[in-house]
């Protein structure tokens, strides 16, 4: 990628007690269900009443998250505001197959099928923010989130001088099992604060809501300053390892998407090898496997590079920083098909 | 100085032909593709016309020239049809050849295939091949199919901005050119009918029983259809040096969002108004220089009184043709787009302005009315398209004859 971009303003909901508070003193939450589900925050402060009894999960968490991006990062109009999401809205589709059912469809409520459309969240924050710029929604898998920070870099290679650039993801109890019918996730249940030991097909499951304000110029403010990025579709083993060592010689700590699923742990052994000595963390014990996941694992970056510390209590196997973090590499795939690797700075 | 994108390939299939020829045929001798659907499995099977593609889903294995598979959904077998002309039509024998990306965009993936399915796949009882279909759920399934088939491994997205989802593909692929990040990009979107998508069109009492009547007084609603359309964008440095046969340009594009409403358009054309002028703008043609428009003009009553406020706002009393040609097609979401693209190519190429059907009464908010004969050996140099959906979401792209 040409230039850089920086992370002005960002906030989170997902398993972990993100929303809020100070995320260096927050507690680890685990689970032994296999599925990680959002701590959902108190939305009223955000969405007025009537807007939120009609409203369904993933619209509610994308665009909260959203609105407290938009506060944190002190820029009052958003711009162009670009997100991506495997899935949209589960609970609405799921309501709206159901329904034409029941109902032998007649009489149907149209709001689920409103809301399962894929670019309902991006619609509602343009609306929520009288935002008429560039709007765009990106659904494909692993790639979802990463296009969208493309676009947005894009957009401010472009001349916007910033963008809101998020993604969301749910997990329904529906979706879990359907997932579960082809091998995704752990057959017995696991731990989540010791998957990267269980080592076995399949994963856990996670979810979250995470939104970032991208500007094209650092500020105090700043978390972090996004340089380098490339997404891989479907890459060979030899393809990845010379991707990644060209990608990154001075990354002093990695940031991966590991999630104790043998049938693709290879391509972290890849990453492994190219970075020897360079400490690690992993971070799907935090918020589990979805298709947006990335997003999580960049924001977790973005606060390490900005405060210079780790959240202890979710790093137990990890000892604090020994010395200054000034760069991370940042690799993540989406069960083998979708590889990112993003290079983070310190401002 | 970023370059200029020139498209120089082009496949579809829809309603109305099963490749651009045949599109252009049924265009020319104003045949509408709109019927009721054989597959579909719905109460509204003889109430609601659709514009379905004229074959079973198994028919399509073989135009698409694959084995018939689990898996493979009527989104992905339309996609695949659509992009192997498109690729033959550009002279692509290998996408490998140089380097490709493909943007493709869907509004509900496979769903076509899983909602048939979907009771068995949530049933721990049942088991069987539909478990293949489980991966069919999402919008990126049909990407990757068509991807792996044809052999794209550069970059690839799918995208999902309801009814402007492959103008928005379109744009995407022109922006990555223009940013030098790849030379070449195969950008559209496939779409196939789903009783989901009905009900839910269904459900908002916006779909006519009638065949569709855009711009017309009369107009209830619109009509559903499937497709799919690509286009092949080429850097002008790329096209030049490859030798590329050049269809027309794609001078100009807007993705704007109105913040009005989730499903409602603004009742001045707001969005609809700002995309047509800033795509207009970037393309450096004046308001003059357009002879045609071919219009989103779904037939709903908000989208034709938007659209023709915005057509009047921007155009003055100077409003150039223009047509739906959704009576022929249907709205088909998330090809609309790209579908609508290549018949502005066509109309360009042709000299053609293709007539929007089924009008008979001009509308009381409008003084405009839209082409109704088919025009031939007309001179068209800049096409406006729109596409505009749900959230808001509203795109314009404007393309121009190539003129060497």
């Amino acid at each position: 990628m040409k230039g850089k971009c920086y992370i002005q303003g960002m906030a989170a909901i997902s398993p972990q007690p993100t929303f809020e508070g100070d995320i260096f003193q927050a507690p680890l939450v685990h689970t032994d269900s296999n599925l990680l589900a959002c701590i959902e925050p108190d939305y009223k402060p955000f969405i007025p009443g009537n807007s939120l009894r009609r409203m369904t999960r993933t619209l509610k968490m994308g665009l909260t998250a959203a609105l407290k991006c938009i506060q944190d990062s002190g820029i009052s109009s958003p711009g162009p505001i670009i997100t991506g999401t495997g899935k949209g809205s589960l609970q609405d589709t799921e309501k709206f197959i159901k329904e034409i059912v029941e109902y032998k469809e007649t009489a149907l409520n149209p709001t689920p099928f409103i809301q399962s459309t894929y670019n309902s969240v991006n619609g509602l924050i343009a609306l929520q923010q009288k935002c008429t710029a560039y709007n765009n929604t990106f659904v494909h898998r692993g790639f979802s989130f990463e296009n969208a920070l493309l676009d947005s870099i894009m957009m401010i290679q472009e001349g916007a001088s910033h963008t809101l650039t998020g993604a969301f993801e749910e997990i329904t109890q529906e979706h879990f099992y359907i997932k579960s019918r082809i091998g995704c996730w752990k057959s017995a249940p696991v731990n989540s604060q010791d998957v990267y030991q269980q080592l076995s097909p399949g994963t856990i499951a996670g979810e979250g809501a995470t939104f970032f304000t991208l500007t094209d110029a650092a500020t105090p403010q700043s978390y972090a300053a996004i340089s380098g990025f490339r997404m891989l579709y479907k890459p060979s083993e030899e393809k990845l390892a010379t991707t990644l060592r060209n990608f990154s010689q001075s990354a002093d700590l990695v940031i991966c998407g590991r999630n104790g699923d043998s049938n693709h742990e290879h391509y972290y052994e890849v990453m492994d090898a190219c970075f020897p000595g360079v400490p690690q963390l992993p971070f799907k014990h935090l918020c589990g496997e979805y298709d947006t996941a990335g997003a999580f694992g960049l924001w977790l970056g973005a606060w390490i590079l900005k405060a210079q510390q780790l959240p202890a209590s979710w790093f137990p196997m990890q000892e604090q920083l020994t010395a200054p973090v000034h760069s991370i590499l940042f690799y993540n795939h989406f069960f083998g098909e979708q590889h990112v690797m993003l290079q983070l700075e310190r401002v | 100085m970023a370059e200029r994108v020139f498209i120089t390939g082009v496949g579809m299939i829809t309603a109305i032909g099963d490749d651009v020829a045949g599109n252009l045929h049924s265009l020319r001798s104003q045949r509408s593709g709109l019927g009721y659907t054989e597959y579909i499995d719905t109460i509204y099977r003889q109430v609601l016309p659709v514009a379905e593609v004229k074959h079973p889903s198994e028919s399509l294995f073989a135009l698409a020239g694959v084995p018939v598979k689990e898996g493979y959904t009527r989104t992905t077998l339309l996609g695949l049809i659509a992009m192997q002309e498109a690729l033959r039509d550009a002279g692509i024998e290998d996408v490998q050849s140089a380097p490709t990306g493909f943007i493709n965009a869907s509004t509900v993936g496979g769903m076509c295939d899983t909602e048939k399915v979907y009771f068995d796949i949530i049933d721990p009882e049942k088991t069987g091949t539909f478990l293949q279909y489980i991966d069919t759920l999402d919008c990126a399934d049909c990407t990757q199919r068509i991807a792996d088939i044809v052999g794209f491994s550069e970059h690839i997205a799918t995208i999902s901005t309801a009814c402007s989802s492959s103008a928005n593909a379109l744009m995407f692929g022109a922006r990555m050119i223009r940013q030098g990040m790849l030379p070449r990009m195969v950008c559209g979107g496939t779409e196939a009918l789903t009783r989901f998508t009905l009900n839910g069109f269904n459900s908002l009492k916006n779909v006519d029983k009638q065949f569709c009547r855009p711009f017309d007084q009369q107009r209830t609603g619109l009509n559903l259809g499937e497709g799919a359309a690509y286009l092949v964008l080429e850097s002008e440095s790329f096209a030049k040096a490859n030798n590329s046969r050049i269809l027309a340009e794609l001078s100009g594009y807007c993705n704007t969002n109105e913040a009005f409403h989730p499903t409602s358009p603004s009742p001045d054309g707001d969005g609809a108004y700002e995309a047509m002028k800033t795509a207009l703008a970037m393309s450096g043609h004046s308001l003059e220089q357009v002879e045609y428009i071919n219009v989103h003009g779904t037939a709903t009553l908000n989208n034709d009184v938007s659209e023709g406020k915005a057509l009047e706002r921007l155009f003055g009393d100077k409003v150039p043709l223009f047509s739906s040609t959704k009576p022929f097609t249907g709205h088909t979401l998330a090809a609309a787009g790209a579908i609508e693209a290549i018949y502005s190519i066509l109309a360009i190429r042709h000299g053609l302005i293709f007539p929007n059907l089924n009008f008979s009464e001009k509308m009381e908010e409008l003084s405009v009315t839209p082409v109704t004969q088919l025009l031939e050996g007309y001179p068209v140099n800049n096409v406006i398209s729109n596409s505009f959906g749900f959230g808001g979401n509203n795109a314009s792209l404007v393309i121009s004859k190539y003129e060497g």
